[in-house]
């Protein structure tokens, strides 16, 4: 943990609305000062950020680490080896683990086992349901006393309204949010792709867009008596962001994320059955695209999260229906939101990062600290020192080699990009570096 | 109207017509109108062999085939099998319950073992949609999708083709435009009505989908088709009519949810079976055709099916010269 001076770059910080070229020296693995003309000390290690972007450590609030029970597809410590390698400092992990993270044993489990095998930090999202079963609702307030940073059945929604609406008011009762997979089951037995053109010509049964908006629809008006944080995962339809849309213009506890290959990609990259193109909720069209990019710029959508998806090549080289849904995406992540949302003209830089830090920060209620950990999501002065340099104008092409990880299913390999994380700094600790 | 058998050479880089040049027949959609009748050319001049019970010819002398089918299926194992001996090559056949697939063996790894005993080609039959394809992209022998899931059969496809030119007397163009072939009932877990589809448009024939909305959506307009849940106000222009066997076992979906796509068989009869009534009212030279296995009483009457109408008898013996058209050129 060395002095660290980072001289001449841009640094913002959207928490405190700052954006200026400025140093920034880390100190003891906190942020010791932000200003100009920083005194340099012998111990200092300086790094040149000229042309660079200085942001606080990145943070995805929903990838699947699969430890315990999957450590074939991914672990803590890999799956925290891709989070440094593409500019994360925090992630969230999902807990469709086996067995579930559904206790405060298992969200224990995780700060343990992270403390001991990661290179950023971690914590743990807990399930709303014993098993994730969308049975009975798990121990959710002690799970939150255990370090739980929000709670989701992610794989599944809660199909149940009766479910749903214990759950909304057990979680309420944390101060934490809700965060719901929308699917709703029934309408999408047997599904694999996109309810589209290419589903009709490729034999594979179709996944509505309608499934992913009922169930907003219901857990909205489920929730209007409730007032529980309400947040829905991954959207993939323009009527899903319309939905969003209106229920935080009528002031509800609202909110959103998209994920890079929504932001991209369309169903037509799953033609000839490419299994790498498997997700769910699936890929759609490109009015869907234009709708999620349109309300990420908005603010109808406010984070943004990869949903990091390990599996292993043999079960992505199953047929179309049988193969496993999901991608990978922290180490390609932010080379794909700035070529969706910055290099489009969308938002601005200030914009993207405050999506990528102060935004899930607050979602998760990182933003500010807790017996578990210091508050996180800015560049304040006393705050840990988590810091990613971005060049934002590096081209490089995304190939095997830049994948840290254990697992490799990602649509993106060959893809020509611009934008990437050079430098990524956890708690005052050089965790991962580009040589320039 | 004049047709145009040779396309002119508009530019350098048209791909010559008639030509076969493919390693795999894994479906009809994405082949050119000039594969699809360098397949049909192929497959007639096999039809005296095909339909003889005494002379082969030996053209794949020394090769092997294999059938390896995942799904149960009699009829067309057994018309791949006639085919391949017909052109003088050896047949192994590996159905699921002989082969490794049931001790957890994946497709690929079957058809990969299979190849380095050294077969020449693999006919594949399986219930996943895309199986074909897979296998085609893990081994280097030829590959002949025999169905996969709801997706593709293309060699049902050809010979329906083939049966249809035959009876409007277009097998020398193998030109269907002008013709209206209309494909009735389950068409949303067809893989012989996508093929069919594909075909019959790639050669000109406008093709019509009737059906009650489960079976025949409106978005199989995406195939080029159109769709209709009035089979009355269509059948007066049809030009061919094609029935199809609702599937019930590939409804997972409506099953586990107790409620079938079909509410009833009487529902389905009275609306969209082929009754002697209805098929009297087809117009003069009108066909009927059924891909089979056929639910006599229900998608079809075994009046209409054994009728003069039908040539669903023409359809399975050309199956065999149409089958040794796609060994033939696939395995060259």
């Amino acid at each position: 943990m060395s002095h660290i001076l980072i001289t001449g770059g841009r640094v913002i910080d959207p928490a405190s609305s700052l954006d200026r070229v400025v140093d920034v020296a880390l100190r003891n693995g906190l942020v010791a000062e932000i200003g100009t003309g920083l005194t340099r000390t012998p111990a200092d290690r300086v790094i040149d950020a000229e042309g660079l972007l200085v942001a606080p450590g990145l943070i995805d609030p929903h990838v699947h680490l699969r430890e315990p029970g999957q450590e074939h597809k991914e672990t803590l410590g890999s799956g925290s080896q891709a989070a440094v390698a593409g500019g994360f400092t925090t992630v969230c992990c999902i807990p469709n683990t086996s067995p579930a993270l559904d206790s405060p044993e298992m969200i224990g489990f995780v700060e343990h086992r992270a403390r001991a095998t990661a290179a950023c930090r971690i914590f743990a999202v807990g399930s709303l349901t014993k098993g994730r079963k969308g049975e009975e609702p798990a121990e959710i307030s002690l799970m939150a006393r255990a370090g739980a940073v929000g709670f989701s059945d992610d794989g599944d929604g809660v199909a149940s309204p009766a479910v749903m609406a214990r759950v909304l008011a057990a979680v309420k009762a944390t101060g934490l949010a809700l965060m719901q997979h929308c699917q709703e089951p029934t309408l999408t037995r047997g599904a694999s792709i996109h309810a589209g053109t290419i589903a009709t010509r490729l034999g594979l049964t179709g996944w509505p867009r309608v499934a992913e908006e009922l169930m907003i629809e219901r857990d909205i008006r489920l929730n209007r008596a409730i007032g529980c944080r309400y947040h829905v995962q991954h959207i993939s339809s323009e009527g899903s962001a319309d939905l969003i849309r209106r229920a935080r213009a009528a002031g509800q506890p609202v909110s959103a994320e998209a994920s890079p290959h929504h932001l991209i990609l369309t169903h037509e990259a799953c033609d000839h059955y490419d299994t790498a193109a498997k997700m769910n909720p699936p890929l759609r069209e490109q009015r869907d695209v234009d709708a999620l990019r349109a309300a990420v710029a908005d603010g109808t959508i406010t984070v943004l999260a990869t949903d990091h998806a390990p599996h292993t090549a043999d079960e992505k080289a199953l047929p179309f229906e049988e193969a496993p849904f999901g991608i990978i995406g922290l180490e390609s992540a932010l080379a794909l939101y700035a070529e969706a949302l910055v290099h489009s003209g969308a938002i601005d830089w200030p914009r993207l990062i405050a999506l990528l830090t102060i935004e899930p920060a607050r979602l998760c209620n990182l933003d500010r600290p807790s017996p578990h950990r210091p508050a996180l999501g800015s560049l304040a002065p006393g705050g840990p020192a988590d810091v990613t340099l971005i060049d934002p104008d590096a081209r490089w092409i995304f190939s095997a080699e830049h994948i840290k990880g254990r697992s490799r299913n990602t649509p993106f390999l060959g893809r020509a990009m611009r934008s990437r994380a050079v430098l990524t700094i956890v708690g005052g600790t050089i965790a991962h570096q580009v040589q320039r | 109207m004049p047709v145009a058998t040779t396309p002119p050479p508009a530019t350098p880089a048209a791909p010559p017509p008639h030509k076969w040049s493919r390693r795999h027949l894994l479906g009809l959609d994405g082949l050119t109108a000039g594969e699809v009748r360098a397949l049909l050319r192929a497959a007639a001049a096999y039809v005296p062999v095909a339909t003889s019970t005494q002379t082969d010819t030996q053209e794949l002398a020394g090769r092997t085939v294999a059938t390896l089918f995942f799904e149960d299926s009699t009829r067309t194992r057994t018309s791949f099998t006639l085919a391949a001996r017909r052109l003088g090559a050896g047949v192994v056949d590996l159905s699921s319950g002989a082969s490794s697939v049931n001790k957890g063996e994946s497709l690929l790894d079957t058809a990969r073992t299979v190849e380095a005993m050294g077969v020449s080609g693999i006919v594949v039959r399986a219930k996943q949609a895309g199986a074909a394809e897979l296998i085609a992209r893990g081994v280097s022998c030829a590959v002949v999708n025999a169905g996969d899931g709801k997706h593709e059969h293309p060699t049902q496809g050809l010979l329906d083709l083939l049966t249809l030119a035959e009876a409007h007397g277009r097998q020398d163009a193998l030109d269907l435009s002008g013709l209206t072939l209309v494909i009735v009932g389950d068409v949303v877990s067809s893989r012989v009505a996508r093929s069919a589809i594909a075909g019959a448009r790639l050669l000109g024939a406008r093709v019509v989908c009737v059906g009650p909305p489960a079976l025949a959506p409106a978005s199989l307009a995406a195939l080029g088709c159109e769709v209709s849940g009035d089979l009355d106000a269509v059948l007066p222009i049809a030009d061919a009519v094609m029935m199809l066997r609702v599937q019930f076992e590939r409804h997972e979906g409506s099953e586990s949810l107790r409620s079938p796509s079909v509410p009833s068989p009487r529902e389905f009869r009275t609306l969209f079976g082929l009754t002697r009534e209805r098929a009297d009212r087809m117009k003069p030279g009108a066909v009927v055709m059924h891909p089979g296995p056929m639910n006599r009483g229900l998608e079809i009457d075994g009046e209409v099916a054994d009728g003069p109408r039908s040539v669903i008898r023409t359809q399975v013996s050309r199956g065999v010269a149409v089958r040794m058209a796609a060994l033939r050129l696939c395995i060259g």
